[in-house]
C-alpha cells in the first residue's frame, strides 16, 4: 500500500490541528474540541488505509432509490429494493477492484456478508470503475433512522457522497438542514443524483433541476453537481458512473475530502476563537511591564516609607549622638507628658526599634498581579484572559509572604550607631567641658581675684577675663556647629543608606516576582501565542 | 336544542374522569379557589333557609321535605317537584298532578311511564356533579337535557319551583355529595309528595323529630341512629326504596350504605303503606335523613375538602328549620299541598335571586331548556380561555437559557392556538367545521384539494415545496364565517394566492362542490427545507377541527410524518389519513405495512382512504380516485352530529393538551427564575464574601502592613508621634499637622482602598467564574463583567477619605479625653485619630504602642465604643460601594428580561381555571 501523497498543505494543516487540539483543552468548548479530535484521528487512519481506493457513499430519504441506483450502478441485484419503507437497514458495499479493500471496509465497519465484489473479469467495461467503493447507504430521514446512526457515520466517512434525491423529496428539511447545509464547502465530494426522472416530462425535469441548482447555491454549495437519473430506465447511470468515475481515477476525493472536513472545523474553531488581535497580544512579559509589576510590588511593601523612615529615625537618633548637647539637656528638664501619663515605656519601646520593618500588604500585592494579568490580556478572548489572570494569581498567595522573608534581610538596622557619631560626642562633650572651664575661669576672674592660689594667679588675670568670655562664645558656637555639620552628615549618610536599600530591596522584588509571578503569566501567554499561531496555521 | 343536549349528553360521561382528576389533584387549588366562594354560598344557603321558615310557617311536609330532602339532591329533585309546584296545588291524591313523584309510591298509578325517564335522567346527572366546583352546571346539563321531553312545558314553573331546590342542590354538591347522597334525596322528594298524597302527614314530625335530635347528633350518632330506626322502619322503607324509583338507588349501587338498604328493602314487605304509623313514618322519616347521614359519611372520603362536619351541618340545620312546621303540618294533613305551593311560591322569588347571585349551576338547570346554559358556560370557559390568554401573553423568556427558544416557540404557538381556534371555536361551536389537509411536500395536498373541490384553487407543481400559502375551500354559505370569523382570525384574507413568496395571508375559495359544514384548508407543507412553511403549518393544524394527513407511499415511513401524527395523537385531534401515490401494483403490501405501522402507533382505528398513483391531469386527480374521500366528506356535512362530535372532540383534545403545555411553560419560567435566582445569589456570596475578607483585614492587623507599617515607624521613630502629644500650654495655636503625618494618612488610606479594591476584583472574578460555571448563559451574561467597574477606585478613595473625616470628627467629639489628661497633655487631633485607626486596625487586644497610647489618652471605653462605630461605618460605606458593583452585574441579569414569578403562578391558576370552567 502506497502512502497517500498529500498536496502540500493538508499535512501541515492537520500538524496545526494537533496542536489545536493539544492546547485547546480548558479553553475550547469541549464539544468543538472533540470533534476536532475526531477529525484528526479520522485523517489519520484514513490517509493511512487504502489510497487506491475511493470510499462513494449513496446517501438519501427513503423512497428515493438508493438501493435502485446502487444495483444500476453496479449491474447486480446485490441490493434489496422494495416498496416498504425504509427498506434498507444496513449499509451494502460493492467494491471494484477488492485488493487492499478490506481494511478500509473493516474501517467503514461493513458487515462481511454486506460485501460484494466486482473484480471479475465481467467488469472490463468498467475499469474506469477500478478502485471503488460504493456503499448502498440506509435512510436518514425515516422513523427509523431516529435511533439509528449508521447513515450519519458513514456520511461522514465517505470520501464522497451522491445525495440520491426524487422528485418528491428533493426539498425535504431533513436533508438540507441535516447534511447539505452543515457539509457546505464540500463540492468536490458531493454530488447530487435526482433520481426517478422518470417520473417527471422533460420540461417538469428541466424546470426541477433549475430549482434544485437554486436551492443548493442558496444553501451554499457554489458548484452542485447535479445529475438526473431514473434507476427504472437506466437514464443518466452512465453519466453518474463517469462522475463516479473520474473521483476514483483522481485517486483525491479522500483527500478533498478530509481538506473539506478540515476547513469546516476551522470555521468552526475560528468563530469559536476569532483570531481578531489575539496574536498581536504580547507573548511575553516586557521590561516595561516588569518594571511596572516591581513597581507596584514596592509600593505593596512600601519601599519608599521605608526608606524615608530609615532617614528620619536616623536623624532622630542621631541628635542623641552628634547633636548640639545643650538644647536636649533642656529638654530633660521639661516635664515629658508620655511620664505624667505614665506612659514612659510606650517611649522606650519606640526608641527601642532596633530594625526598620518590612512587609508586604497581601491585597496591595493582588492588585499588582491583577493590573499585569489585565495589562497583559486586554485583547485576549475571555477564555484567555480568566487563564491569564489565573496563571498570575497561581503563586500569588504565597508571594507577600515570601517579598516579607526576602526583603527583612535588608531591613535597616536602626540601631547603628557609626563610629565617628561617638567622636562627634566625644567632641562635643570636650566643648562643653572647655565651656565649662571658661565658665569656672570666668566665675573665679571676677569673684575671687584675690583669692586664688598663686598657682593660678594667671586666672586672676583681669585682661584676659574677656578673651575667655569669647572663647566660651566661640565654644558654644562651634558645638551649635558642629552640631549642625553633622547633622547633615547624617542626613547625607542616611540618605545614601536609603538609596542603596530602595535599590537592594527593588532588586529583590524583581527577582521574586519574576519567579512566581513573571514565569507562570509567561508560560500561559506562550501557551495562547502557540494556540493562535497553530490556529492561523491552520487556515492559512 | 338537540345539539345542546347532545352536548351534554356528550360531555357529562366523556369529562367526568377528565374534570374529575385535575380537581382533586388540586386539592389545595381547590380550596384555595373555591373555598371563599363555597363559604359564601354556604352562608347564602343559610339566610335562605332562614328566609324559608317564617314563609314556610305553617307548612309541613314540603318545606320540610325540601329542606331535608334537597340538600343532596340537586336535579334530580326537579322532576318530581315541579308537577307538585309547578302543576299546580297537586292535592293528596290528586294523581294527575303527582304523576311523576307519586307513580314512584305507586306502581300502580298512571303517572308512572313518566318517571321513569326522568329517573334515568337523574341518575345521569350524578356523573356530572363529580366536578366539585361548578358540579350543577354539569348536572344541570345531564338532567335537564335528558328531562326535556317530559318537561318541557313546566319549565317556566319550575323556575320559581326548583329554585330552593337547585339552591339547594347547589349547597349539596358545595358540600361535596356525591351521587350517591343524590339516591335518598331523590328517594326523598318522592316520599315527600306521596306522603302529601297519602295520609302521610305524619312523615314531617317524625322527620321533625329526629332532625330535631339530629341537631345535636353528629354524622355518627345519626347514622346509628338511623340503624336503629332501621329496623323498625323496615315496613317503611321498602315502600320508599322499591315503589320510588328505586331503579334509582340500584342504578347506581356505589354506595354500601344505600347498598344496605336497597338490599334489605325488597325483602321486606313491601305491601305495607305509608299511612301506618307514625313511627313507620318516623323510621321512613329516619330513613332519609339517616340516609342522608350514611350517604354523606361515605362522601366525605371523596369530598374530603368539606368535613364531615360541614355536610352534617347542612343536613341537620335544614331538617332542624323544618321542625315548627311539622308539628303544623302533622296537624293539617290536608292543607298540606296548598302550602307547600304556597310556600314555594313565597320562597321562590328570593331563592331565584338567590341562586341567580351566587350559584351558576341553578341558573344552569334552568337554562338548558332555553338554551342559555350553553351561553353561560361558553362564557364561563371563554373568560377562563381569556384569561390563560392573557396569561400565557404576559410570558417573557428573557433568559437564553437551553429551552427557552421552544418555550417561546411553544409560547407563541399556545396563544395562535387560543386566538385562532380555540376562542373562535367556543364562542361559535356551530360553526362549519375546518378540516385542515397537511402532510409532507409532494405528497399532493393541493392535487387533492383540488380535485375535491374540482377546480383549481391551489397550484400543484413539481417544484417542492409548491404551497407556501394556506388555501381555504368551503361551500359558498359558509365563507361568510370563513373570511369574517374569527378563526384564524389574524391572519389576512386573500382572494387568490399571492404571487411573491410573501406568506401571512390564507386564501379563501368557495365552491359549490364542497358540501356545506365542512370546509379544507390546503396547508404549505411540514418538512420542506422552507422553515416558515412547516410553521403554517402547524399553525392551520392548531386551529383545525379535523387533520387529513397526507403522505405517499413514497414518505409513509418519514420521521417528521410521524412526529406529526404523534402529535395529532397527544392532542386527541380526529384524523384521517390518505395515503396517496400508491403504486397500483404494490397496493397490498405498502398499505399492509403502513396499517401495521399505525396500529404500532395506535392508530390502527383511524379513517383511512388510499389514493393510487394516476395522471394527475390540470392538478387533480381522476374523480374515482377520491370519491372515497369525497363520500366521507359528504357524510360529516349531513350527520351534523358526527361533525359536531368530531368538533368537540379535537377541542376537548385541544384543552386537555393545555393540562400539559401551559404547566410546561410555567415550569421554563419557573427554571427561569430559578436561574436567575441561583445567579443572583452567585452575586450575593460573592461579595458577601469580599465584605467578610474586608472585616478579616481590617481586624487582624493584615491591614498594617507594607507601606502603613513603614509609615507608622516613621511616625513614631522620628518623633512626630511624641511631638504630637504637648503639655497643655495656654496660647498656643494648633499646629499645622506636619508632612509625616499626611503621608501615614495617605498610606492608611491607599491601604484600605488597596484591600477593597482587591476584595472587588476577586468577587467580581468569582461571579464571572460561577456564573460561566454555570451555563453559556451565564459566560455570556458575564461578558465585560470580569472585573470591577471603572470608577471603583475614585468611588473608594472618595468613601475612605470621607469615613477618615468622621473618624476624625468621631475622635474630636466622642472621644473626650480623660479628665486627667486633658488637663496635662493637648494632642494634635489629626495624629490621634491616626493612632486611633492604627489601634483599631491592629486588633491585637490591648497590646502595642498605639493601644496603650489610646486607652491612657481617651479610655479603653472610647477606644471599644468609637471603634466599633467607626467600623460598622467603614462596613457600610464599603457595603455601599459593592453594592453599587452587584447592582451591574443585576442589571445584567435584568437587561436579559425579567421573568416574574408569580406569571407562573398565575399560569398554573389560569389552567386550573379553565378546567373548572370545562
Amino acid at each position: 500500500m502506497t502512502t497517500m501523497t498529500t498536496r502540500p498543505g493538508l499535512a501541515p494543516r492537520l500538524t496545526a490541528l494537533t496542536k489545536v487540539v493539544e492546547l485547546g483543552p480548558g479553553r475550547l468548548d469541549p464539544k468543538l474540541l472533540n470533534d476536532a479530535g475526531a477529525l484528526l484521528q479520522r485523517a489519520g487512519e484514513r490517509l493511512k488505509l487504502s489510497s487506491e481506493h475511493t470510499v462513494v457513499a449513496l446517501a438519501g430519504g427513503t423512497g428515493s432509490g438508493k438501493s435502485s441506483l446502487f444495483n444500476a450502478i453496479s449491474g447486480l441485484e446485490l441490493s434489496p429494493t422494495g416498496v416498504r419503507r425504509p427498506t434498507t437497514a444496513r449499509t451494502h458495499a460493492c467494491v471494484w477492484g477488492l485488493e487492499g479493500a478490506a481494511p478500509l471496509l473493516d474501517w467503514l465497519q461493513i458487515q462481511w456478508r454486506h460485501r460484494f465484489s466486482r473484480a471479475s473479469a465481467l467488469d472490463k467495461g468498467d475499469s474506469q470503475l477500478h478502485g471503488l467503493i460504493l456503499l448502498d447507504l440506509p435512510d436518514h430521514d425515516s422513523i427509523r433512522a431516529l435511533t439509528d446512526t449508521e447513515a450519519d457515520r458513514l456520511i461522514g466517512l465517505a470520501d464522497l457522497v451522491v445525495w440520491v434525491l426524487d422528485p418528491q423529496k428533493y426539498a425535504d428539511a431533513s436533508t438540507h438542514r441535516r447534511y447539505v447545509t452543515e457539509l457546505a464547502g464540500h463540492d468536490a465530494v458531493t454530488v447530487f443524483a435526482l433520481n426517478q426522472a422518470d417520473r417527471l416530462t422533460t420540461e417538469e425535469l428541466a424546470e426541477l433541476v433549475i430549482d434544485l441548482n437554486d436551492l443548493l447555491r442558496r444553501e451554499g454549495v457554489e458548484h452542485p453537481s447535479v445529475v438526473p437519473t431514473s434507476a427504472v430506465t437506466g437514464r443518466g447511470i452512465e453519466s453518474l458512473k463517469s462522475v463516479i468515475a473520474t473521483a476514483v481515477a483522481r485517486r483525491r476525493a479522500a483527500i478533498q475530502k478530509l481538506e473539506a472536513d478540515l476547513h469546516r472545523l476551522e470555521q468552526r474553531l475560528i468563530e469559536a476563537m476569532p483570531l481578531g488581535e489575539a496574536l498581536s497580544a504580547p507573548s511575553s512579559v516586557d521590561e516595561a511591564r516588569r518594571m511596572g509589576l516591581t513597581d507596584a510590588l514596592c509600593d505593596a511593601v512600601g519601599v519608599p516609607a521605608v526608606g524615608e523612615a530609615m532617614e528620619n529615625v536616623y536623624a532622630e537618633r542621631s541628635t542623641r549622638w552628634v547633636g548640639w548637647p545643650y538644647p536636649r539637656w533642656i529638654d530633660k528638664f521639661r516635664s515629658d507628658p508620655l511620664k505624667m501619663l505614665r506612659l514612659d515605656d510606650v517611649a522606650d519601646e519606640i526608641r527601642g526599634i532596633t530594625t526598620g520593618s518590612v512587609s508586604a500588604q497581601s491585597a496591595e500585592v493582588a492588585n499588582a498581579v491583577h493590573a499585569l494579568a489585565d495589562g497583559l490580556s486586554m485583547n485576549m478572548s475571555p477564555v484567555w484572559r480568566t487563564a491569564v489572570h489565573q496563571a498570575a494569581r497561581s503563586r500569588a498567595g504565597q508571594l507577600p509572604q515570601a517579598l516579607t522573608e526576602d526583603l527583612a534581610e535588608v531591613a535597616p538596622q536602626l540601631d547603628r550607631v557609626p563610629g565617628w557619631w561617638r567622636l562627634l560626642k566625644v567632641w562635643q562633650y570636650l566643648l562643653v567641658a572647655a565651656f565649662l572651664a571658661g565658665a569656672l575661669w570666668l566665675v573665679a576672674g571676677l569673684l575671687m581675684p584675690g583669692q586664688l592660689p598663686p598657682s593660678l594667679q594667671l586666672l586672676g588675670d583681669s585682661g584676659a577675663l574677656p578673651w575667655v568670655g569669647l572663647m566660651m562664645a566661640s565654644v558654644l558656637g562651634l558645638g551649635a556647629l558642629s552640631g549642625i555639620a553633622s547633622r547633615n552628615f547624617v542626613e547625607l549618610g542616611a540618605s545614601r543608606e536609603r538609596e542603596r536599600l530602595e535599590r537592594e530591596m527593588r532588586r529583590r522584588v524583581a527577582a521574586v516576582s519574576a519567579t512566581m509571578v513573571v514565569e507562570p503569566v509567561e508560560r500561559e501567554l506562550a501557551r495562547h501565542h502557540a494556540f493562535y499561531t497553530a490556529l492561523r496555521d491552520l487556515s492559512a | 336544542m338537540n345539539t345542546a343536549m347532545d352536548d351534554g349528553r356528550q360531555e357529562s360521561p366523556g369529562e367526568q374522569t377528565l374534570s374529575f382528576r385535575p380537581v382533586r389533584d388540586d386539592d389545595t387549588f381547590d380550596a384555595f379557589a373555591a373555598g371563599p366562594a363555597k363559604g359564601a354560598r354556604r352562608d347564602d344557603k343559610r339566610e335562605q333557609t332562614g328566609d324559608e321558615e317564617p314563609a314556610a310557617g305553617e307548612t309541613g311536609a314540603t318545606t320540610e321535605s325540601e329542606a331535608a330532602a334537597d340538600p343532596p339532591q340537586p336535579v334530580n329533585f326537579f322532576a318530581p317537584r315541579k308537577p307538585v309546584t309547578g302543576g299546580g296545588r297537586p292535592k293528596p291524591g290528586d294523581p294527575p298532578a303527582s304523576t311523576p313523584a307519586a307513580s314512584g309510591w305507586d306502581p300502580a298509578a298512571p303517572g308512572k311511564p313518566d318517571p321513569a325517564p326522568d329517573k334515568p335522567a337523574d341518575s345521569a346527572s350524578p356523573g356530572g356533579p363529580s366536578l366539585f366546583v361548578r358540579p350543577a352546571t354539569r348536572g344541570g346539563f345531564a338532567t335537564t337535557d335528558e328531562a326535556v321531553p317530559d318537561q318541557d312545558e313546566p319549565a317556566a314553573h319550575e323556575e320559581t319551583a326548583i329554585a330552593p331546590a337547585s339552591d339547594q342542590a347547589g349547597n349539596a354538591q358545595q358540600t361535596g355529595e356525591e351521587p350517591t347522597a343524590e339516591q335518598t334525596s331523590g328517594d326523598e322528594p318522592s316520599e315527600n309528595e306521596t306522603s302529601g298524597d297519602e295520609p302521610s302527614d305524619e312523615q314531617p314530625s317524625p322527620a321533625a323529630e329526629l332532625s330535631g335530635s339530629g341537631d345535636e347528633l353528629e354524622p355518627e350518632d345519626a347514622q346509628s341512629q338511623a340503624d336503629e330506626l332501621d329496623q323498625p322502619g323496615d315496613e317503611e322503607s321498602p315502600d320508599e326504596a322499591q315503589d320510588e324509583p328505586s331503579g334509582e338507588a340500584e342504578d347506581e349501587p356505589s354506595d354500601s350504605a344505600e347498598d344496605e338498604i336497597s338490599a334489605e328493602v325488597p325483602d321486606e314487605p313491601s305491601a305495607e303503606t305509608a299511612d301506618e304509623t307514625p313511627a313507620e313514618n318516623e323510621t321512613s322519616a329516619a330513613d332519609e335523613t339517616s340516609g342522608e347521614g350514611l350517604d354523606e359519611t361515605p362522601d366525605t372520603d371523596e369530598a374530603s375538602d368539606e368535613g364531615p362536619d360541614a355536610i352534617s351541618d347542612e343536613g341537620l340545620d335544614e331538617a332542624s328549620d323544618v321542625t315548627p312546621e311539622a308539628a303544623t303540618s302533622s296537624e293539617a294533613p290536608d292543607e298540606v299541598p296548598d302550602e307547600v305551593e304556597a310556600t314555594a311560591e313565597a320562597l321562590s322569588p328570593e331563592a331565584v335571586k338567590t341562586s341567580e347571585e351566587h350559584e351558576e349551576t341553578s341558573k344552569g338547570t334552568d337554562g338548558t331548556r332555553t338554551e342559555e346554559l350553553p351561553a353561560e358556560a361558553a362564557e364561563a370557559l371563554m373568560a377562563a380561555l381569556d384569561a390563560l390568554r392573557e396569561s400565557v401573553a404576559d410570558l417573557r423568556f428573557g433568559l437564553d437559557l437551553p429551552g427557552a427558544e421552544e418555550a417561546r416557540q411553544a409560547q407563541a404557538d399556545l396563544l395562535a392556538q387560543l386566538e385562532d381556534y380555540v376562542l373562535p371555536r367556543v364562542r361559535t361551536s356551530t360553526a362549519p367545521a375546518l378540516i385542515v389537509v397537511a402532510g409532507s411536500t409532494g405528497a399532493g395536498k393541493s392535487t387533492l384539494v383540488n380535485s375535491l373541490a374540482e377546480r383549481n384553487v391551489s397550484r400543484t407543481g413539481v417544484r417542492r415545496p409548491t404551497t407556501g400559502t394556506p388555501v381555504l375551500v368551503c361551500h359558498p354559505e359558509d365563507r361568510a364565517w370563513f373570511t369574517e370569523g374569527e378563526l384564524l382570525g389574524n391572519l389576512q384574507r386573500l382572494d387568490k394566492p399571492p404571487t411573491d413568496a410573501a406568506t401571512g395571508g390564507i386564501v379563501v375559495v368557495a365552491t359549490e362542490k364542497l358540501p356545506q359544514g365542512v370546509a379544507l384548508l390546503d396547508t404549505p407543507d411540514i418538512d420542506s427545507v422552507v422553515e416558515e412553511h412547516h410553521e403554517v403549518a402547524h399553525r392551520m393544524l392548531d386551529a383545525a377541527d379535523l387533520w387529513i394527513f397526507v403522505t405517499t407511499a413514497a414518505r409513509y415511513a418519514d420521521a417528521p410524518a410521524w412526529n406529526l401524527l404523534k402529535l395529532a395523537k397527544e392532542r386527541g385531534a380526529r384524523l384521517a389519513i390518505v395515503l396517496s401515490r400508491v403504486p397500483s401494483r404494490s397496493t397490498d403490501v405498502v398499505l399492509k405495512h403502513f396499517v401495521r405501522m399505525l396500529t404500532e402507533y395506535g392508530l390502527g382505528e383511524i379513517d383511512r382512504f388510499v389514493i393510487h398513483e394516476s395522471k394527475v391531469e390540470d392538478g387533480r386527480l381522476p374523480d374515482s380516485e377520491v370519491t372515497e374521500l369525497r363520500l366521507w366528506l359528504a357524510e360529516l356535512s349531513v350527520d351534523e352530529e358526527r361533525r359536531a362530535q368530531a368538533v368537540r372532540e379535537t377541542l376537548n383534545g385541544v384543552l386537555n393538551s393545555f393540562r400539559t403545555r401551559v404547566p410546561a411553560l410555567a415550569k421554563h419560567l419557573e427554571a427561569q427564575v430559578a436561574f436567575r435566582t441561583e445567579l443572583r445569589r452567585d452575586v450575593e456570596s460573592a461579595f458577601l464574601g469580599a465584605l467578610g475578607a474586608i472585616d478579616k483585614a481590617s481586624k487582624n492587623g493584615s491591614l498594617l502592613h507594607g507601606e502603613v507599617l513603614a509609615r507608622w515607624q516613621d511616625f513614631a521613630g522620628s518623633g512626630d508621634l511624641m511631638r504630637s502629644l504637648r503639655l497643655r500650654r495656654r496660647g498656643r495655636a494648633a499646629r499645622q499637622a506636619p508632612e509625616r503625618i499626611l503621608a501615614f494618612k495617605a498610606a492608611i488610606r491607599t491601604g484600605l482602598e488597596s484591600v477593597i479594591v482587591a476584595a472587588a476584583n476577586r468577587a467580581a472574578e468569582e461571579v464571572v467564574a460561577r456564573w460561566r460555571h454555570r451555563a453559556e448563559l451565564g459566560a455570556k451574561l458575564a461578558e465585560g463583567l470580569d472585573r470591577p467597574s471603572d470608577n471603583l477606585v475614585r468611588h473608594t478613595s472618595r468613601a475612605i477619605a470621607s469615613w477618615q473625616e468622621h473618624l476624625g470628627e468621631l475622635v474630636r467629639t466622642e472621644g473626650v479625653a480623660k479628665r486627667s489628661v486633658s488637663k496635662l497633655v493637648s494632642f494634635d487631633p489629626e495624629a490621634l485619630s491616626l493612632i486611633f485607626m492604627v489601634a483599631m486596625f491592629n486588633g491585637s487586644n490591648g497590646e502595642g504602642v498605639p493601644h496603650r497610647l489610646v486607652n491612657a489618652l481617651l479610655g479603653a471605653e472610647s477606644l471599644r465604643g468609637i471603634g466599633a462605630k467607626a467600623l460598622s461605618d467603614l462596613r457600610a460605606r464599603i457595603g455601599m460601594l459593592f453594592d453599587e458593583e452587584a447592582m451591574r452585574y443585576a442589571q445584567a441579569l435584568d437587561s436579559a428580561g425579567i421573568p416574574d414569578e408569580s406569571v407562573a403562578t398565575r399560569l398554573y391558576q389560569a389552567t386550573y381555571n379553565l378546567e373548572v370552567a370545562r
